[in-house]
């Protein structure tokens, strides 16, 4: 039944996944957090997805069913996540001369949805309730990849070897 | 050393399994998500000759009116111009199954070194970065749109009714963004 869920869940999430990988993390957090995981494990999940090869919401998807039910969880989560994708595109490329769709709107459209949506991960992943060092990782985290080119992923990597290191968070 | 030439200069062929191992080569080694993974897609595909960087890069803007990971969908449509419905078959395994594989030995990582001090240790440092990076994807994203009060209007008006309705979500941003479009369709600016 737990498996049904999950393959529920992310057949949603494939649904509304517009924009790249962040904006989705708000709506993935929504569906697993609390009746999956805590807000701690679920910021590891996702530093885990962003880290590893691969699209974040593929790679998040595999992970919740691997925890959720194995091997038979992470495959099932993972072609729920794509199955709504999959049908759409192979939909447009069967059809595409037949339907009306005014791509410049549609772009405007998704782009305003898909900035509201990082808007609500943005919010739901602030961490109010840390200490002053949580807000120092995050707060150099955004200055680094927002000012540099330096790739998000090393900065997941390299801010969990130095707390490996030093244990400054604990 | 002659040899090595020819063979790097000759362009593999755009068969299924072909376009299925340039696109794992790729997804198995290149972490970073869907923005680092298009451009090193395209760059693989003009080298291979089957595509060129223009009509990738407009392959690559379609895309994004489709849900689901960009990288899905941009290798998708791409091996569907390159080499039809069996292309799109070997874009799916090529973009899936490499982190696929990959997740699976984390995952088993997970399981048997989860309750591991070093371990924990690490995945507070790597979880306390994930919010900054949120945040400076939101900057890049506001930063590279073209702005108008309108738009302005959309995003604020979406990102309250989210705040007040998270249980929503789903249906508020689908709703919203057909709105959205609707809106834009009948009253034009």
């Amino acid at each position: 039944m737990e498996i049904l869920n999950v393959v529920l869940s992310f057949f949603k999430i494939g649904i509304i996944a517009f924009g790249g990988g962040w904006s989705v993390v708000g709506i993935i957090k929504q569906e697993v957090v609390p009746r999956w995981m805590d807000e701690q494990a679920f910021k590891s999940l996702i530093a885990i997805a962003q880290s590893t090869p691969g699209p974040i919401a593929l790679n998040a998807a595999t992970l919740v069913g691997w925890q959720k039910g194995g091997i038979i969880g992470a495959v099932s989560a993972t072609l729920s996540v794509i199955a709504f994708p999959l049908l759409a595109m192979s939909l447009a490329l069967a059809f595409a001369k037949r339907i009306p769709l005014r791509r410049d709107l549609a772009d405007e459209s998704l782009r305003s949805g898909s900035l509201a949506m990082i808007l609500m991960t943005f919010w739901a992943l602030m961490p109010f309730n840390s200490q002053l060092i949580v807000w120092l990782f995050a707060i150099a985290a955004f200055l680094l990849t927002a000012f540099t080119r330096i790739n998000g992923a090393y900065v997941i990597l390299g801010a969990g070897a130095l707390n490996m290191i030093s244990g400054i968070l604990h | 050393m002659k040899g090595k030439g020819v063979i790097a200069q000759k362009k593999p062929e755009p068969t299924p399994w072909n376009i299925f191992l340039t696109l794992a080569k790729i997804t198995f080694i290149t972490i970073g998500g869907g923005y680092v993974i298009v451009p090193a897609i395209g760059n693989a595909f003009e080298k291979n000759g089957w595509i060129e960087e223009k009509e990738f890069f407009r392959i690559f803007a379609k895309a994004q009116v489709f849900p689901g990971p960009v990288a899905l969908s941009t290798s998708f449509l791409a091996a569907y111009s390159i080499a039809g419905a069996k292309g799109c078959v070997a874009a799916v395994f090529g973009v899936v199954l490499p982190p696929f594989i990959a997740l699976i030995l984390v995952g088993l990582f997970i399981s048997n070194f989860g309750q591991n001090e070093m371990f924990r240790r690490f995945l507070l440092g790597a979880g306390a970065v994930v919010p900054g990076l949120v945040g400076s994807m939101l900057y890049r994203a506001a930063k590279s749109r073209k702005w108008s009060i309108r738009a302005a209007v959309e995003v604020a008006v979406l990102a309250v009714i989210l705040s007040l309705f998270p249980a929503y979500a789903f249906y508020v941003l689908l709703g919203g963004i057909a709105l959205i479009y609707a809106e834009r369709l009948v009253w034009k600016s």
